[in-house]
């Protein structure tokens, strides 16, 4: 093996131009594949941290209440024995967030829009402070009645400023129209598509709005040490929540404000918890990962193919070179699996070598531009949740990416390996290359 | 000149006949050829070019199959052998001296010689290094062990390709115009080493044209389209070529 081994690094040096063309083209789609993953696996970061902290925990046990079989409320009652059971039956929990829930009209002097409007306690979200960027106000007056806060979009298009009063309007729990008047106390940055119809109140505004008591609340957002359990504990709780007396939603992949007008067909009354994961109330995002993946399977798939054809290319031009040596070792010897083996060294040494210093280059260039700062442009923040472009290194996906380029390399290896492999001694030998 | 031959041949040929397709054209290029080369021989297949010379070795080599007849080498029908067994028959029985050398470019003159005992698979790396080091010695380019064939003169290149030739201790060596690619001094060279290793039980078997490897030969097999005309001792054939 260390002898094949030798003939294959040798032959590689010999033939330098070819291989620094290849390897390096093989080097480079390992750096783009590092790039693409890393900016991925940033994206994803950066849009489940962001969306994960406005709209959604990771995993979500909220519901609906229905005094009527045609009204439909979003919200829990007693929701501190519900919390007591869910962190109970949450394996990996690592915090608890409590939310309101509500979907009404803001109006303003000049216009008005329909806007999903959330109740939040602001001196216990610590993470809401740190995401938003607030361009004016003070995102800390949301501890004051009757404040609010909206993104700039929305201020736009309602023209409000700092101070200015709009009108928050709603059904309530009995299906009576109710209103309220708030303050603008902070405006934010966009953060995403959705943010233009987010708004943000005091927990207990929320509850004047719908004539809450302190009991209800919109729904818990569990925030777990591993966010890609979400699936499975919300299928836990989902099973636990029956256990313990509740009457559990079916899962639906869709967001709790898309949910109103399903809920208030539907033949029940009383309370439902409906079990839902980040995925579940942010589809825009889970669309754009899905997208964003299919894009680096699509991008990746092509280059794969382009490196597999020159591996090939490669591999078919040092074969017809070197027939008459094929030739005269079949000859003195050597069986087809060691002709076999002889070539895929060659192709799968290129194939690591390249793909390694590919892996590597690609890391430091991904430290690179997150050092850079580089900004999105305005289209791409929006969609992406993010200012700048963020890679997140991730070692395994890295050595994973390396084994993947080596390996679909050294497969491409193998069919004119096993054409050499099946040449005919005698007509090898006495080749004309 | 050459060794007495034993009883037993190594080579035995029985009405073998070599077709080749070319296109929708069937060309023989070997016709009822039977022959025998015993242990010890130093033989030469002559013949003008196109005779059926190399056919005759490659067939012998196990590198082709006859289309019909029988070709039996170390004693196994080679007619009856698969692929593999094949290949291990010419890795174990045989050896190959090409008129190319056809050494390989990336590997040096030591490992170049290493390699069949590497492809048997039974010795280490210090009875190897032993065995490759002997047979530099006796080819007379120990100190080149370390230089790659590009680094070698063809008379060096042809001697490692000797030692490569004899590492597994075969049956028999066949050797394809091996002076054909030499000047006459390094030919005759070649010629004496060759000679040298017959007088001490090394089998060969030549296939050439050149009348100064016929003048070394014990016996000569001479074809002509594809026929053997004639067997005959080296001063015969001088004597009728004169």
């Amino acid at each position: 093996m260390f002898t094949l081994l030798q003939i294959a690094a040798r032959n590689l040096a010999r033939n330098r131009k070819r291989t620094l063309l290849l390897g390096g083209a093989i080097a480079i789609v390992t750096v783009l594949l590092v790039l693409l993953t890393a900016l991925f696996n940033g994206t994803q970061a950066s849009m489940l941290r962001n969306a994960t902290t406005l709209s959604t925990g990771h995993v979500n046990v909220a519901g609906f209440y229905k005094i009527t079989s045609g009204t439909a409320a979003p919200v829990v009652t007693n929701y501190k024995k519900l919390r007591e059971i869910v962190e109970k039956e949450t394996p990996g929990l690592q915090s608890v967030v409590v939310r309101g829930r509500g979907f009404g009209k803001l109006v303003s002097d000049v216009s008005s829009q329909m806007a999903v409007v959330s109740g939040i306690d602001i001196e216990q979200e610590a993470n809401f402070k740190n995401i938003l960027e607030i361009v004016h106000g003070d995102v800390t007056k949301l501890s004051e009645p009757h404040a609010i806060l909206i993104f700039e979009q929305t201020a736009e298009r309602l023209e409000l400023k700092i101070g200015d009063n709009v009108t928050l309007s709603s059904q309530t729990f009995r299906g009576a129209a109710n209103s309220i008047d708030c303050k603008v106390v902070a405006i934010a940055k966009p953060l995403g598509m959705f943010s233009s119809f987010f708004s943000y109140v005091p927990m207990t505004t929320l509850r004047e709005l719908y004539g809450f008591d302190p009991a209800t609340a919109g729904g818990i957002q569990l925030y777990l040490k591993d966010w890609e359990q979400a699936e499975a504990v919300a299928a836990r709780l989902r099973v636990e929540l029956v256990k313990s007396g509740y009457r559990v939603m079916d899962h639906t992949e869709k967001p709790y404000w898309q949910k109103f007008d399903i809920v208030k067909r539907e033949d029940w009354t009383g309370q439902k918890i409906d079990v839902t994961t980040w995925m579940d109330e942010d589809p825009f995002m889970r669309w754009t990962l899905v997208g964003f993946r299919a894009i680096i399977v699509i991008v990746f798939m092509v280059l794969l193919a382009i490196i597999i054809i020159g591996v090939m290319n490669t591999l078919w031009m040092a074969i017809r070179e070197r027939t008459r040596e094929v030739g005269a070792l079949r000859a003195i010897g050597m069986q087809r699996h060691t002709v076999l083996a002889m070539f895929v060294t060659e192709g799968a040494l290129l194939a690591l070598i390249s793909s390694t210093a590919g892996a590597i280059l690609g890391v430091l260039a991904a430290y690179g531009l997150n050092a850079a700062h580089l900004k999105m442009i305005k289209g791409f923040q929006m969609v992406l949740m993010s200012e700048t472009v963020t890679l997140l290194v991730n070692v395994p996906t890295v050595l994973l990416s390396l084994v993947v380029i080596a390996g679909v390399t050294t497969l491409g290896s193998i069919l004119p390996a096993w054409r050499a492999a099946r040449l005919q001694p005698v007509e090898a030998m006495h080749s004309s290359n | 000149m050459a060794t007495t031959p034993s009883s037993q041949p190594i080579v035995h040929l029985s009405n073998v006949d070599k077709d080749y397709k070319l296109g929708a054209v069937t060309v023989t290029a070997l016709r009822q050829v039977s022959l025998e080369i015993a242990p010890g021989e130093f033989t030469v297949i002559a013949g003008p070019s196109g005779s059926g010379k190399t056919t005759l070795l490659n067939l012998i080599g196990c590198v082709d199959v006859a289309t019909r007849g029988q070709v039996i080498v170390a004693g196994q029908d080679t007619g009856k052998l698969a692929e593999g067994d094949l290949t291990r028959l010419r890795l174990n029985a045989l050896g190959f001296i090409f008129q190319s050398f056809n050494l390989v470019g990336v590997l040096d003159a030591f490992q170049n010689v290493e390699f069949p005992l590497l492809l048997q698979k039974k010795m280490n790396a210090a009875q190897r290094k032993e065995r490759v080091m002997d047979l530099l010695n006796r080819v007379g380019i120990a100190e080149y062990a370390h230089h790659r064939p590009g680094e070698l003169s063809g008379g060096q290149r042809q001697r490692v390709a000797i030692a490569r030739a004899l590492v597994t201790l075969p049956r028999i060596v066949l050797a394809d115009e091996p002076t054909a690619n030499l000047d006459s001094v390094t030919g005759n060279q070649i010629l004496d080493l060759m000679q040298e290793l017959n007088r001490e039980g090394t089998t060969f078997l030549f296939s050439t044209h050149d009348p100064k490897v016929v003048s070394r030969a014990g016996r000569v097999v001479r074809l002509v389209d594809g026929r053997i005309v004639a067997e005959e001792t080296a001063e015969q054939y001088q004597t009728r070529q004169a």
